[in-house]
């Protein structure tokens, strides 16, 4: 080692897990579909307890959807009939609770799904933006530190413009529970994109679907090096910010679109320090 | 023994072979129980997941490095997976194993530009997730074991360990032309001064013990250091009172009792030593001037003791004045050496514990002699007194390093 370097710096020494694709399923979101109300969107998750790695060489007992931590992308287009087979085959009971407009019945919260057995959910998919969803048993503390949450899409009635898009859950992970999470990543494991930069072309905006579900932090933020963006909170409307760096707490979430000025290497993170070096940091790589 | 053996119809010297007997047989009972040993367990539930904490042994400031000693304190394995100060990950190799055994230690190098009187906060976790931390309440740096060092450590082990002693030695003219009555007193004096030493000793060594790993059994390290010392010199005691061509069991005096002195105050100023040497290389304590005068001040009333019984004996030489300020000072040297570079409470709690076991013998020792020689026995109001004034020289003069 050639005098002091920090795990902020690139190369060789980033400690992260996983290789260089382990990550895709998570990163990039299903293709968007053409507004055709009534048409069913089906997604199946199966609940379980699965040891994941959640910084290089650190093991935790997760509880996760379909294995990973955060669960798929679900995806729909408004007024889709979004139909979610929930399978729970961990050892406690879980539910599947949704943002977004449904049916109180359909709401994740009453309707417990023990080890062993179903539930499917199914509602029209509205209003259009970025939601996400997480178990809501309890202790909900518990069931949303453990992973069980994700991404959840809906696209506009009119289709949004052609963008490289990207999911972007904010995850942290209290491998000692002790109520303080110890490493904190995009998509789970710490220094991810550090180790493996996001490419991106300069030519195409940049979509990013931006979550916020670290538990235990009152807040989350992300920031972008070397550039601005248009920040839409929720999605849900035309109305967006002009800034480099964005505040969430948890269950805050929004569209990040990046029209990217130079080519290079251009970091991102959470703007508290402490999340940075304990994992939460990445790179885009910009290309002509 | 025949007796027995023939009662028994052994042959002679059978028993030794017999005596394996037991052995064997809990061999054969240990293998048959580690073969279903966990069925077993599943009826009366399941043992609970390791703890997973590193013991963290001690934490060094190198120029742009910090080095952290960690030890394996539980019986499942466990690996270095990430190691962070003040709540970063950073960068780290480790000199050793990263799977460490039970009661096995690495060395973890982190590359880190720290800053001087800064506090920091290292942690290792483990693969299992669990970060253990240690606080340092100030970075110092630790100088590695160079000859300028060794010197240093050298110097503070003799002027707070023989140059205090040998001055307390310089009363032996003056005690010389006391009365026996004095003398006794001041006999009683060192049994008081020794005791303050015993429980201080003793207390330390429990309050070390406390920080180790269960793993190594602190209490049992005590009783092993005090036993091994109190027996030890009772031991040496005896065949002192028989080069002396005493009657058997007849108390110890003059330069016999002397010696016997020195070498219970020398293991006591092994474990103030060591206590010294490492709080300097941990950056605990600031060793100023002002400190160094109070461990001569609290140690000068070693020399004392030393001193009386040699009042009440035939004269000796100046060189074995310097031999017995050595066995009694020099090993604040050593200990301060030990502390100082490797830095072991576990060597510290068993240190501690010889010291405590050699004070109390030595307080037998001395209150025999006074039995015998003070004028009024034990009871007298010079001995009272003497042994209550060590015990208040003691305590007073220990408030200057306190």
């Amino acid at each position: 080692m050639s005098g002091p370097t920090h795990a902020a710096m690139v190369g060789g020494e980033v400690p992260a897990p996983g290789g260089p694709d382990s990550l895709d399923a998570l990163l990039h979101p299903p293709k968007p579909l053409p507004h055709k109300p009534g048409r069913v969107r089906e997604y199946t998750l199966v609940a379980s307890d699965r040891q994941i790695e959640v910084a290089k060489g650190v093991f935790f007992n997760a509880w996760t959807y379909n294995g990973t931590a955060p669960g798929p992308v679900i995806r729909a287009t408004e007024d889709d009939l979004l139909r979610v087979n929930l399978l729970n085959g961990g050892s406690h009971p879980h539910t599947i609770h949704f943002h977004g407009i449904h049916p109180a019945n359909m709401d994740g919260v009453f309707e417990i799904v023990e080890p062993g057995s179903s539930f499917t959910y199914e509602f029209p998919a509205r209003p259009y933006g970025m939601q996400l969803y997480h178990c809501h048993s309890t202790p909900l503390k518990k069931h949303i530190a453990k992973g069980l949450y994700g991404a959840f899409i809906i696209d506009p009635p009119e289709p949004r413009r052609p963008a490289q898009e990207l999911v972007m859950v904010l995850t942290g992970f209290d491998t000692d529970g002790d109520g303080e999470n110890n490493f904190y990543g995009v998509n789970g494991p710490a220094f991810y994109y550090a180790k493996y930069p996001i490419r991106v072309r300069r030519s195409q905006t940049v979509r990013i679907y931006l979550a916020n579900l670290t538990e235990f932090d009152l807040i989350n933020s992300f920031h972008l090096h070397g550039d601005f963006f248009r920040y839409y909170p929720t999605g849900s409307s035309d109305h967006f910010e002009y800034t480099d760096t964005v505040m969430l707490c948890q269950g805050q979430r929004g569209i990040i679109e990046i029209d990217f000025a130079n080519t290079g290497r251009f970091m991102f993170h959470a703007h508290q320090s402490e999340f940075t070096e304990l994992g939460w940091m990445g790179f885009f790589e910009v290309e002509d | 023994m025949a007796r027995t053996e023939a009662a028994a119809g052994l042959r002679p010297g059978a028993w030794r072979l017999w005596a394996l007997l037991p052995l064997l047989l809990l061999i054969g009972v240990v293998a048959l129980f580690a073969s279903t040993g966990t069925s077993l367990l599943d009826l009366v539930g399941r043992a609970p997941p390791p703890v997973d904490q590193f013991d963290i042994r001690r934490v060094e400031f190198r120029p742009d490095e910090i080095r952290i000693r960690v030890t394996n304190p539980q019986r499942p394995k466990l690996t270095i997976a990430t190691v962070t100060v003040d709540d970063a990950i950073v960068p780290f190799r480790v000199d050793g194993p990263r799977e460490l055994g039970r009661l096995r230690s690495s060395t973890i190098v982190v590359p880190f530009q720290w800053v001087e009187d800064d506090p920091y906060t290292v942690g290792v976790t483990s693969s299992n997730g669990i970060q253990t931390t240690f606080a340092v309440p100030a970075a110092v740096e630790t100088r590695g074991a160079s000859s300028k060092s060794f010197l240093g450590y050298a110097l503070i082990g003799f002027l707070v360990g023989v140059v205090p002693v040998a001055l307390g030695l310089g009363w032996l003219p003056s005690l010389r032309g006391a009365g026996l009555r004095w003398i006794t007193a001041f006999m009683a004096l060192t049994a008081g001064l020794l005791s303050f030493l015993a429980l201080d000793a003793l207390a330390e060594a429990l309050d070390l013990q406390a920080g180790l790993p269960s793993g190594f059994q602190g209490p049992g390290l005590i009783l092993l250091g005090v036993a091994t010392s109190y027996l030890g010199l009772t031991y040496v005691s005896q065949r002192f009172s028989r080069a002396g061509r005493r009657e058997a069991g007849a108390p110890l005096e003059g330069v016999a009792l002397a010696t016997l002195v020195a070498i219970g105050i020398g293991l006591h100023n092994l474990g103030e030593g060591l206590a010294i040497g490492s709080s300097i290389a941990l950056g605990e304590l600031a060793l100023g001037t002002f400190l160094i005068v109070g461990f001569m001040v609290h140690n000068v009333t070693e020399g004392l003791g030393i001193a009386a019984p040699i009042a009440d004996g035939a004269r000796v030489g100046l060189s074995r004045l310097a031999a017995l300020a050595l066995v009694a000072g020099g090993p604040a040297i050593v200990g301060a050496w030990i502390g100082g570079f490797i830095t072991s409470d576990v060597l510290g709690v068993l240190f501690f514990g010889l010291a405590a076991g050699a004070a109390l013998q030595v307080i037998v020792e001395v209150g025999r002699y006074v039995a015998r020689r003070a004028p009024g026995g034990l009871r007298s109001g010079y001995v009272i007194g003497g042994y209550l004034a060590g015990i208040v020289v003691m305590y007073l003069t220990g408030l200057l390093v306190a």
